[in-house]
C-alpha cells in the first residue's frame, strides 16, 4: 500500500488555557473593545458639543430611526426609503452587470470586439458617473430613469474591467492542458476561462456595488423625494443631525448587508476557492 | 525479409527536428539543432540536460503545443499536427484545475472527448487509485501537497489512455524528499502500467533511477544530443548501486553539466 501520509498537510488546532493574556489578544475581545471605544468617544464628542449641535449622541439616532419607521416622511416610513434605494441599485446594477460582465468577457475572448468596444470604453472610464447627473436629469427628467442610469454607468465600468483581466490573467498553459486532453476552442473557454474568470467578476460586483451606493446617494441628493439620500438630505434642510447620521448609518447597513450576498453567491458559485480570511 | 517490410515501428519518431524561435525585433532564436529520437513501444526514455538546452522545446514539439521550423515528429507512424489526447502531457507546474477536485480534474480528458458520465468515473477512479490518491477525490488541489499535486497531473494523462506519456521536469519544483519519493512512484506506476514514457529532467539521479535510456544534450543553445547511454541495471535500482554510481559518474564525466 503507498504511504503517503508524510504528504498529507496536517491541520492542528490546539486549545489554550484561559488566562488574562490570552482573554486580551482573543479576536472577539478586541472586536468589542474597539466598538465600545468608537462609540464612547462619539458620545463624549457629542457631550461636548465639539461640533455646537451638529453631532447627535448614539442613542439619539437610534431613537430617531425607531421614530421614522413608524412615522412617514414624505409619504414612506423608513422601510420605504430603504427599498427606494435599493430598488434603483438592484435595477442599475443587474442591468449593467448583465451587460458589462459579458462584454468584458468577449473582450478578452475575440480581438474584434475588443478592437471595437476599447476605444469607446477608455473614452467613458476615466469620466467620474456623477459628472453624468446633470445629463441624465436632462434626458430622462428627475424621475427613476435618471437615477438608474447614473448607477448603471458608475457601474459598468468595474464589472467590465474585471471580467476582461480576470480573463487576460488566466495562466496559458491551462489552455494547453485542455488541448492535449482533446478539447476544442469551445471547451477552452468553458472549462477553463469562465470558472478562471469567476473570482476577478465577483471582486468586481463588489467594486460596483460601493460605487452603486455612491451613485444613489448623489442622485438622491440632487432630487428625489424617496430614499436614503432623500432622508440625508432633508435632515440636512431641517437641521435635525439625527436624521442625517441616521441615514448614515441604515446605508452603511444595507451597503454591507448586500455585499455580504455578493461573498455568499460567490461561495456558492466558487466553492473551490480558498478561504482566506476564514481564521 | 519479412522483418524488413514490417519493421517494429518506434512509437515516437524525431526526424532531425529544429526549431528556430522569432523574437520581438527579428531576433533569432535557435533552440533546437538536427535532433533525431526513436523511442520504443513501452521505453522509459529521459532526456536530460541543463535549463536553457531546448529539452522542453523538443517534448512541447512532440506534444504539438509548437511546431518545428525543420523535421517532424511521428507518433505511433502519424505525423503530430497539433495538440491531442493520444499523447498525455505532464507540467512542471501540475496546470491542474484549481475549480475542479481531483476527481475533477483526472476525468477532464474522458470528458472532453465525450465519454459518458459512469464509465469515466470508472475509469478515473481506477487512475485515482493507481497513483495512490484513494479518498482524496473530493479535495480541491489547493488542499493538496506539492507531490500529491503532481500524482493527480500523472493521473489526469494517464487517463486518456495515451499512446506516449511526455512528462516535462515533473518534479522539478518538489523539494528533495518527495522528489526521492515520487521516483519511485513513478517507476512503480510505469511496471504497473506500462506506457512510452518520454521524461525530461536536469537532475542526473533522476534520469538513471528511472530510465531504460537517458539522452543527454548539450548544455548550450542550439541544443543539440550529445550521448546516449543504455542504462541496464536491474530494477528497483538503488541509487548507492555501485553500477548505479559507476553510470552516473561515466555521464557527469562526458557531459557539460556541472552535476
Amino acid at each position: 500500500m503507498v504511504d503517503i501520509a508524510n504528504e498529507i498537510k496536517l491541520q492542528v488546532t490546539e486549545r489554550s488555557p484561559l488566562t488574562l493574556a490570552a482573554v486580551l489578544k482573543n479576536r472577539w475581545f478586541l472586536y468589542g473593545a474597539s466598538t465600545l471605544t468608537f462609540f464612547w468617544i462619539w458620545d463624549a464628542a457629542a457631550v461636548a458639543r465639539i461640533f455646537s449641535s451638529g453631532l447627535p449622541r448614539p442613542h439619539e439616532v437610534a431613537l430617531q430611526l425607531w421614530r421614522m419607521l413608524f412615522d412617514p416622511l414624505a409619504g414612506k416610513s423608513l422601510l420605504g426609503h430603504i427599498w427606494a434605494s435599493t430598488q434603483r441599485i438592484l435595477i442599475g446594477f443587474t442591468i449593467a452587470s448583465l451587460v458589462a460582465v459579458p462584454l468584458g468577457l468577449a473582450m478578452a475572448l475575440n480581438r474584434y470586439v475588443n478592437a471595437v468596444v476599447k476605444p469607446l470604453f477608455d473614452l467613458l472610464k476615466p469620466m467620474p458617473p456623477l459628472a453624468w447627473i446633470s445629463i441624465a436629469i436632462l434626458w430622462f427628467g428627475i424621475g427613476e430613469t435618471s437615477k438608474v442610469f447614473i448607477i448603471i454607468i458608475g457601474t459598468f465600468v468595474p464589472c467590465l474591467l474585471d471580467a476582461y483581466n480576470g480573463v487576460r490573467l488566466v495562466e496559458p498553459e491551462l489552455y494547453d492542458v485542455v488541448r492535449m486532453l482533446g478539447g476544442k476552442r469551445r471547451d477552452e473557454i468553458i472549462q477553463v476561462c469562465f470558472p478562471a474568470a469567476f473570482p476577478a467578476i465577483f471582486a468586481g460586483l463588489q467594486i460596483a456595488l460601493s460605487i452603486a451606493w455612491s451613485c444613489v446617494l448623489a442622485a438622491e441628493l440632487v432630487s428625489a423625494r424617496s430614499g436614503l439620500g432623500f432622508i440625508i438630505i432633508l435632515g440636512m434642510n431641517l437641521s435635525r443631525p439625527a436624521m442625517v447620521v441616521g441615514g448614515m448609518v441604515v446605508i452603511a447597513l444595507i451597503a454591507w448587508a448586500m455585499s455580504q450576498l455578493v461573498s455568499a453567491l460567490e461561495r456558492f458559485v466558487c466553492p473551490w476557492k480558498r478561504e482566506i480570511d476564514n481564521r | 525479409m519479412k522483418e524488413e517490410s514490417h519493421p517494429q515501428q518506434a512509437k515516437i519518431v524525431c526526424e532531425d527536428i529544429s526549431k528556430v524561435f522569432i523574437q520581438k525585433g527579428k531576433q533569432r532564436v535557435h533552440v533546437l539543432d538536427h535532433i533525431s529520437l526513436d523511442v520504443k513501444e513501452n521505453e522509459f526514455v529521459v532526456i536530460l540536460g541543463p535549463g536553457q538546452s531546448g529539452k522542453s522545446t523538443l517534448l512541447r514539439i512532440i506534444a504539438g503545443l509548437e511546431t518545428p521550423t525543420e523535421g517532424r515528429v511521428l507518433v505511433d507512424g502519424r505525423p503530430v499536427e497539433g495538440p491531442g489526447p493520444d499523447r498525455g502531457l505532464v507540467f512542471q507546474g501540475y496546470m491542474l484545475f484549481a475549480w475542479k477536485t481531483v476527481l475533477g480534474n483526472v476525468e477532464m480528458g474522458p470528458k472532453l472527448r465525450g465519454i459518458p458520465k459512469k464509465e469515466r468515473r470508472e475509469i478515473a477512479a481506477h487512475y485515482i487509485h493507481l497513483v495512490g490518491l484513494d479518498g482524496f477525490e473530493n479535495h480541491y488541489p489547493h488542499q493538496l501537497s506539492g507531490g500529491m499535486k503532481q500524482r493527480v497531473g500523472i493521473a489526469r494523462a494517464y487517463c486518456n489512455d495515451p499512446k506516449v506519456m511526455l512528462l516535462d521536469e515533473p518534479f522539478g519544483q518538489l523539494d528533495a524528499q518527495t522528489r526521492y519519493f515520487m521516483e519511485k512512484e513513478t517507476a512503480r506506476i510505469w511496471e504497473t502500467e506500462k506506457r512510452t514514457i518520454l521524461f525530461v529532467t536536469n537532475n542526473i539521479d533522476e534520469a538513471i533511477y528511472l530510465a531504460d535510456r537517458v539522452v543527454t544534450m548539450e548544455g548550450k543553445l542550439p541544443g543539440r544530443m550529445h550521448v546516449v547511454y543504455d542504462v541496464d541495471l536491474p530494477r528497483p535500482r538503488e541509487h548507492t548501486d555501485m553500477a548505479f554510481l559507476k553510470l552516473r559518474h561515466e555521464i557527469a564525466e562526458a557531459s557539460t553539466l556541472t552535476l
